[in-house]
């Protein structure tokens, strides 16, 4: 098992080496097109061409030697010299840490409600098959995953920050972090958020679930005499943990990512996904470059994390093979 | 399967003539009309794009980019792969329908799929593109009425300082005097060409690279899928963004980059499919019969999986519709083509005043959304009836 999880560790790494490869290659392309509307521009307007060129890949480093670019940038990618942001005005890094706190003020509370909620939701409809509370379970997880998140957070906004003055319309990134006040303009986002992705937690749940309800140890449990909320706990949620951890990585994730972006944008978060898209505005290639690829990381790690948990939720699994 | 084409029986065959490649009708169909596409494009590329544009009814949103040629190709397969079998093998068909059937909401989805499918295909002939008409802005929907004060001038009837709807423009219009029952029949036209071609490009690089790794094995097998676990593990969104920053965005790039990197799942569900059913008896009979690899895959192993496949693409497309309207929300889409989400984000400021701006493709937005799971769930039990239970 250790080797197991030895290998998963390395191909991780080869993982990031891959993408960050990618993201280097994709960069050289653009700076060559930059290059070559820099050596246009210059022969239109009666410069030198050649001058303007040379100057350029001067400032930008290019007049090196095409391997020592791509080692220089991967040296500054693992020693977190990520580059300085220009719009800002602050290096990269201390932009991503200034909005990380955000990100996570609302994300924390949101896994662990979609988490909660959706574990429940779907062990109830399991072992409630085609109860009203299901049919109505079923109705939620579809409304919940059809409706968008970015329209139904402003909808919600203009209805309890507008019309019913609940929430406060403009976020106030200085409030403290464990006040009335934050946990008033994080409401929406939140719960905008957790409709969105408790669906196919519940839904997968169920699935999941449904298979062990019916199983014979199960029924062998209840004959015993074993109480309803160990059963459910030992005999049905415990194998269905298994599937369950890689959906609830490789969606969430996903997920996560994906509605960073368009929730803060909504409510005016300054986290994460605020700070990219305001990076992609004012065309900040380094803090760009650095949030991508900090989401990527967060993907990278989260199914690395997953592989791990697998060895330890199903003691079945093949290490050998995968 | 295919009981109502006509059955040769044995005697009817000549078991002594050379086989050669035979190709089955619709294998034929679809190639005469990838030739044909190929020689219009070919024409079309050679006489730089001559084609519809001295029409100018055809002219006005018709302009055939590389997108459409794209969606033409992805038709043609769905109406070979998907319609052309349906219509052939009826009773399988009747079946199919008769377990659909049972789901009511699947019935109704379907029909409003349909109703978009249709008005996406066919709607820059009934809708003209929308214009900036700064005298017609914020009319309310027909049926509604909002304080007069809010539109320029009214262009319906005006009661008790409440402006009312008209006929002119059903939905309403934006703030920009947009009427948005042309954006929002625009907008199909978006969510259309992303269902037909992703699934597209997901269902053939998926089902090849899935096969291919099951059955050629060894180091092939290994390479492709240590392949697909990186993909797997790059947020296309992510790298989606990346690619708009540095070369611009634009609806062909998000299919491009969503289709090709989203087979994944497809990819890895058919492989261990294929590796299941490799095991079954009829593909063991079938290889005694002398059945070459290429043939099992084919004729045993596609069409098993198929069902799985078809299900896992109508739970996958939404999301990628979703997906579309959030990046063109963000205006990262692409700018120069109406969707429903550029709509929404047109009217977030006016929610309070003009709501209907943004709600109207919302909701258009929401029952499509709505519709493919609906759609999705009983096509699961129709066709993948192994799958019974796992709603």
């Amino acid at each position: 098992m250790r080797w197991y999880v030895a290998r998963r560790l390395l191909w991780a790494v080869v993982a990031t080496f891959v993408i960050l490869s990618i993201t280097w290659a994709l960069l050289y392309v653009t700076e060559q097109q930059a290059l070559t509307s820099i050596q246009f521009q210059a022969a239109v307007s009666g410069g030198d061409a050649e001058a303007a060129r040379a100057a350029y890949e001067q400032q930008r480093g290019l007049d090196r030697p095409l391997w020592r670019q791509y080692a220089d940038y991967m040296t500054n990618m693992a020693t977190f010299n990520w580059g300085y942001s220009t719009s800002r005005g602050q290096p990269v890094t201390a932009a991503i840490a200034d909005a990380l706190p955000y990100t996570m003020m609302y994300s924390v509370p949101w896994t662990i409600l979609t988490v909660a909620f959706g574990l429940s939701i779907g062990l109830y409809s399991a072992t409630h098959q085609y109860s009203r509370f299901d049919y109505a379970a079923t109705f939620l997880a579809f409304f919940g995953y059809a409706i968008p998140n970015f329209w139904f957070g402003i909808v919600l906004l203009v209805l309890f920050g507008v019309h019913l003055d609940l929430v406060p319309i403009v976020f106030d990134p200085d409030a403290p972090v464990f006040s009335l006040a934050n946990a008033r303009q994080l409401v929406l986002p939140v719960f905008v958020l957790t409709t969105g992705s408790i669906a196919s937690l519940t839904r997968y749940t169920r699935a999941e679930a449904l298979e062990y309800v019916e199983a014979t140890f199960t029924k062998t449990a209840k004959a015993k005499g074993v109480s309803e909320r160990r059963i459910l706990l030992l005999h049905v949620l415990r194998p269905a943990a298994v599937p369950l951890s890689t959906i609830l990585v490789a969606d969430l994730l996903g997920l996560f990512i994906a509605s960073s972006y368009l929730v803060e944008v909504v409510f005016g978060i300054p986290g994460l996904g605020q700070l990219s898209f305001k990076a992609i505005q004012n065309q900040d290639t380094p803090l760009v470059l650095a949030t991508t690829l900090v989401g990527v990381f967060i993907a990278v790690v989260g199914n690395l994390l997953q592989d791990i948990a697998y060895t330890v939720l199903d003691p079945r699994i093949d290490y050998g093979d995968r | 399967m295919s009981l109502d084409s006509p059955r040769r029986r044995f005697e009817d065959i000549d078991w002594e003539a050379k086989r050669g490649i035979v190709l089955r009708r619709q294998t034929a169909g679809f190639l005469t009309t990838l030739a044909a596409l190929a020689l219009v494009f070919a024409f079309d590329y050679v006489r730089e794009a001559p084609l519809f544009s001295p029409n100018p009814v055809l002219r006005d949103g018709w302009d055939l980019s590389q997108l459409d040629w794209l969606f033409v190709v992805s038709l043609a397969l769905f109406v070979f792969y998907v319609l052309v079998p349906l219509a052939t093998h009826r009773r399988m068909t009747a079946h199919y329908w008769r377990e659909f059937r049972k789901n009511r909401a699947a019935v109704v989805s379907l029909g409003f799929l349909l109703l978009v499918f249709t008005l996406g295909l066919v709607g820059p002939l009934l809708v003209s593109k929308p214009q900036v008409e700064l005298t017609q802005s914020y009319q309310p929907p027909v049926g509604l009425a909002v304080d007069s004060s809010v539109p320029l001038s009214c262009g319906g009837d005006v009661v008790d300082g409440r402006c009312h709807g008209s006929w002119q423009f059903p939905l309403g219009t934006t703030g920009d005097g947009k009427d948005i029952l042309s954006l929002v029949v625009l907008g199909m036209r978006v969510s259309i060409r992303i269902g037909l071609i992703t699934s597209f490009l997901i269902i053939s690089i998926g089902a090849t690279v899935g096969t291919v790794a099951a059955y050629v094995g060894g180091l092939v097998d290994e390479v492709l899928m240590r392949y697909v676990d990186i993909q797997q593990v790059f947020p296309s969104f992510l790298l989606y963004l990346l690619l708009i920053y540095l070369f611009g965005g634009s609806l062909l790039m998000f299919i491009l980059v969503f289709g090709l990197l989203s087979w994944g799942g497809t990819a890895r569900l058919v492989r261990s499919a294929a590796l299941q059913r490799s095991e079954d008896e009829y593909v063991e009979v079938a290889r005694c019969a002398g059945a070459g690899t290429g043939h099992v895959i084919r004729r045993h192993i596609l069409p098993n999986v198929s069902g799985t496949v078809i299900t896992n693409l109508t739970l996958l497309i939404p999301g990628l519709i979703l997906f579309e309207a959030g990046l063109a929300f963000l205006s990262l889409g692409d700018p120069t083509i109406p969707s429903w989400g550029q709509t929404i984000a047109a009217g977030r400021s006016d929610l309070r005043t003009a709501w209907w701006i943004s709600t109207v493709p919302g909701v258009f937005l929401f029952l499509t959304i709505l519709a493919f799971n609906f759609v999705g769930d009983a096509l699961r039990n129709a066709l993948d009836p192994r799958s019974e239970g796992q709603r």
